[in-house]
This record gives structure tokens, sequence and C-alpha cells, in this order.
């Protein structure tokens, strides 16, 4: 098996094999889930990330953190910060425009009165690192085909034990005290089936919230594989109305990404299926 | 009213013993230690003018176990003298305990400790990120976080060590040419979204930069390598020193050792795992970063907290 990986090494991508990331900290069926959880980058791996990548990097970024999820056929999906960071819009404007913090207009304004110099204006980029990224697969191993199924929640929703649980940071970006941007990936595994849930997670204050999601489910008795993935936008007012009038403090429900998921309309859903190849 | 205040005078040696147990003080006593600091404050220049040896301090944040870490490494006030950059709360579990601990610092050695004014100190920002939920889940009401919030107001922004190292909390400012426009800025106010006083607490160093540049958020500066060397030059001093910016190894040196950044929050926000530094400049102007470790006592409290949350695990 094969797998895209930026390595601790000077250069910043590479091929994985298995024996690189390490023993599966749990199988089922011929599935396998590998899982590391690692301090932020340095200053030099930043450098070399914001090289390879082309934009400034987030504030804290867990380059060396990841969850692998792969078959012993050499089918795996496996989600990274930098392949992540890497489908973040890097020129010009994203869909929908460059998104502003809320006071932009105001001290735009405000500094052509004040200062007299000329300022470069630096590169755009979608600062708030939204990415539509949905993991990384094994090279030439993996192909998606779109699907009617739907990730069967009721068997989810049963509370069968546990046997594997981890949740990982990918990036977290505090957009300069103007909000938050978290991409974070969980992981459950259950004796018949397994879910992933990467998430992104943008707030910014008094703009807007956006939630993308990339759900993996395998079922391992006959090697279901659905992935969804699902875009949430919406209003940062639109959000704020719908706390409870009895709360007591609204920053605590603006802070809490599942509870604003539950919140935001549904922009578009694509589900695929995958296979094993036969050979 | 407490045993900590009598006849109108603040037992600040016992105030100061109960708070490093991490015990909350009375509202009463928080209310009269936040006046008191503003009488003191009030009478401290935009720019601060000090002697080393001082050790610096970047962000806190709330990290109470930390920062009595950190005294451990750097020494315990007032055997060591500290500047502190700004960023007391937010984020952190211990904004309250963190902040009535360095004002009651500031009012028992206040030619020993300065405490400079960061983006957190402010209405707007700590009522978002953390100080005020926390004021209203340790209090039950916000009658604390406006004490802190009103004193914010009287910190001040900028100290020169021994006229050669200008230290702040954020950068440099299009608008200051000298520090002579520091000192008169209005400052006892929230801090503004623009002007000196917002750029002072909010601008970034860019390494890749010469100029002053536009954040791409749309509001907010980046100074480059040529405005350090002139600002510098301008006010015949030799390095600039300030936080805002998480270090994982807890400090970062740029532009040909002419600015440092100092930060303080070890394993930040309690998953970054990064490192922390207090930066020691010596009686004879040498700069050394004491790199210091999170502090065991999270572990301890993290695994008196956790409550097995099922919720989680069962994520859809």
């Amino acid at each position: 098996m094969s797998y895209r990986f930026p390595s601790h090494d000077p250069e910043p991508l590479y091929s994985f094999t298995s024996e690189s990331l390490g023993k599966p900290t749990v199988s089922r069926n011929g599935w396998s889930v590998y899982s590391s959880k690692r301090p932020i980058m340095t200053a030099d791996e930043i450098d070399r990330a914001t090289a390879r990548i082309g934009i400034p990097m987030p504030e804290m970024i867990f380059g060396k953190n990841y969850i692998v999820v792969a078959h012993e056929s050499g089918w795996s999906l496996g989600f990274n910060a930098v392949d992540a960071l890497d489908l973040v819009v890097k020129h010009g404007n994203p869909e929908g425009g460059l998104v502003k913090v809320a006071y932009s207009e105001a001290w735009m304004n405000d500094k052509k009165k004040t200062s007299d110099e000329v300022h470069q204006v630096v590169k755009p980029f979608d600062w708030t690192y939204t990415t539509s990224y949905q993991g990384t697969p094994a090279p030439s191993k993996v192909t998606w085909e779109p699907t009617s199924q739907s990730i069967p929640l009721d068997k989810l929703r049963r509370p069968d034990p546990i046997l594997f649980f981890e949740e990982v940071v990918l990036f977290e970006d505090e957009l300069g005290d103007n909000g938050i941007a978290m991409a974070e990936v969980k992981v459950r595994v259950m004796e018949e089936r397994l879910l992933l849930l990467c998430r992104l997670f943008v707030r910014v204050d008094d703009v807007l919230f956006r939630i993308r999601d990339t759900r993996l489910f395998i079922e391992f008795e006959d090697n279901t594989i659905l992935r969804e993935y699902t875009v949430k936008q919406d209003s940062y007012e639109n959000v704020k109305r719908k706390i409870p009038h009895s709360a007591r403090d609204s920053g605590l429900f603006l802070r809490d990404a599942n509870w604003i998921a539950e919140k935001m309309p549904v922009i578009q859903t694509v589900t695929e299926k995958s296979a094993l190849s036969s050979s | 009213m407490s045993d900590l205040i009598s006849g109108g005078s603040i037992d600040l040696d016992s105030c100061i013993e109960r708070l490093y147990r991490r015990e909350k003080l009375a509202e009463s006593v928080v209310e009269a230690l936040c006046t008191k600091a503003k009488e003191l404050l009030i009478k401290e220049s935009n720019v601060i003018h000090i002697k080393a040896p001082v050790s610096v301090v970047g962000d806190i944040h709330g990290q109470f176990f930390d920062l009595i870490e950190l005294f451990r490494v750097g020494g315990f006030p007032p055997n060591t003298n500290y500047l502190f950059l700004g960023d007391y709360v937010d984020r952190g579990y211990f904004s309250i305990e963190t902040m009535t601990l360095l004002t009651c610092l500031k009012l028992r050695y206040p030619n020993r400790i300065y405490l400079v004014r960061g983006n957190h100190e402010s209405r707007g920002i700590s009522q978002n990120y953390g100080f005020y939920s926390e004021c209203k889940a340790k209090y039950g009401n916000v009658n604390v976080w406006n004490c802190f919030t009103d004193m914010f107001d009287y910190l001040t922004l900028s100290v020169v060590i021994d006229d050669r190292i200008f230290c702040i909390h954020g950068g440099l400012s299009p608008n200051v040419h000298s520090i002579d426009q520091i000192k008169v800025v209005d400052r006892f106010k929230e801090i503004p979204h623009e002007g000196p006083m917002a750029d002072l607490v909010w601008s970034d160093p860019d390494p890749e930069k010469e100029d002053f540049g536009i954040s791409t958020r749309g509001a907010g500066y980046t100074f480059g390598a040529e405005i350090v060397k002139k600002f510098l030059h301008v006010n015949d001093m030799v390095h600039i020193l300030r936080a805002h910016q998480l270090c994982e190894q807890g400090f970062q040196v740029l532009f040909d050792d002419r600015l440092s950044t100092v930060w303080s929050a070890p394993n930040y926000c309690y998953r970054c795992g990064n490192l922390a530094s207090v930066l020691e400049v010596s009686a004879t102007g040498e700069r050394f970063f004491n790199v210091f470790d999170a502090a065991p006592e999270n572990e301890e409290y993290r695994q008196q907290q956790e409550q097995h949350n099922t919720m989680t695990e069962y994520f859809l």
C-alpha cells in the first residue's frame, strides 16, 4: 500500500508505504485504521509547507497528524493537513468573493484618511482556509462513482460498542481574532462498520458560518464504501437568531460547531460509492 | 466584606498567597483591586522606560498553571522583575485567576512588574473568546468582567528597556514613526479598530516583505524588514520585542536579530504541543530565551475534569 503523505524529511510530500504508517491502531475484517497525533509543525516545517502550497499557513498546523482508513487489498483514504490546505483557493477570488472581516470597510476608509503612505496589498487568498478536501486516496486504487445510496444513519445511531475512537485536529486558525477556522477528523470503529467525519468549521465574527463535512462509511461485511460531502453556509445573524432566548451566554453556542451544524441549511450534498479492486 | 480588605486597604500578600493556590477571590475584593489598579495605571505613560535586568513574558491566555511554571523557571516576583506583553485572558481555563494574580503582583510590586495591553485586553475580543464566559460561569454574573475590562483601558501600550529595546504586544504602525507619537495617543478607552493604538496591539511582522502590507483579511497591517530598520534608526534603538504570535519553539527571531517574538503559553489551548519561553534581558543587555514546557498540573487537571463524553464518540 502506498500513501502520499507529508513526511518529516526535508522534502514536503512523499509516497508512504505501509511500514512508514506504523502499526494500525485497530483492524477489522481486512480493514485497518492508522492514526497519529503530534505537536504543531516547527517553523522550518511550516516554511517548507508554505513554499509547497503557496499560501500563508494557518497559525496552528498539525502537519504530522493523520487518520488513514485502509483495506488490505490496497484501497485507502487518508486525511492530513497539508493535502487539505492544498485545496484552499490560493489566488484571487473564491466562489462568492473573498470574505472580509466585519469592520474592513470602516478600516479601509479610515486608513485613507489617516495614513499617507503607499502600501502593498498582499496577494489575496481564501484566508478562511475553506477547503473542499475529501481525503487523500491511495494512488490508482480508489475510484468513486455517483450513487443514490445514503449513509445508513439508523445503523450508526445504534449504541453498538465502540472498539476505537480517535479525533485529530488538522489545522486551526484564529483568523487574527476575527473568528475561527478549524479542520478536524474523527473516526469511530464498531464491530460491523466504521464512520469517519472530516469537518471544516469556519466562523467569521459578525459575517458568516461555514461547514464542510466529509463522511466516510464502511460496512465490513460486504465492503460497502460510501463517501458523503456536505456543504453548509449561513450568515452570522441567521445562526445567532437561533440561540434559545433562555441562553445566558450566547458565546457558548457560537463556539459549538455541533450545535451550529444542526442549525445551518444544507447547500449541497454529494454521495459517492467506491469498491475494492477485484484483483 | 471579605477578610482581605480592612479599613479600605487590601491585604495584597494574602491575596497573592491565595491566588498561588488558585483560589478565587470574592467579587468585592476583585472590584477593589481593579479600582486600586486603575489609580496606579493612570499615572503610567503610554511609553514606560525601565531598566534591565527584566524577564519579558509573551501571551499567557489564561493558562494559569503555565504562568506558575514560568515563575518556577524564571524566578518568583519580586526576586525577578517582569514585563508582561499582554494577552493575559481568553482561550485558557483560568483567565480570572491569571488576571487577578497579575493585578495583585502589579499593585504589590509596581516598579518590578509591568503590564502592557494586548489585543485580548478589550471588551470586544474578551466577550467572544472565553473571559466573559468564564466570569459568568465562575461568578454567576459579569461584574468581574466589567471591572477588569474597565481596568484594561488603563494598561500602558509600550515599554522601552534601557533606551535600547522597544516592547509592544503586536507590532509597528504606519502612523508611528517615533515613539513620541505614541506618547500623545489617548489610550484610556476600548481598543479601536483603526489607528496607532490598534496597530500596536494587532500588527504582525512579515519576513517576506520590506514595507507595510495590508492583511489579506481586509483589516490590519503587516510590517517588513525596512520598516523595522527605519524605526530602530529613527528612535536610536537596537531591537523590537513583541508577542502576539504562536511560535512552536516558544520564540522566533527575525530581520537579522532586530525583532523577537516571545510566546509564553506552552501547549497552547491544551492541544498544540508547542514550547514556551520567557526572554531574560540581562543588566548588560544580553537576551536569553529561557524555554519551558507545559506544567504537569495541566494533565492532572484534565484527568480530574474528564468525563467520558459518549456523545462525542457517537458522532454522526
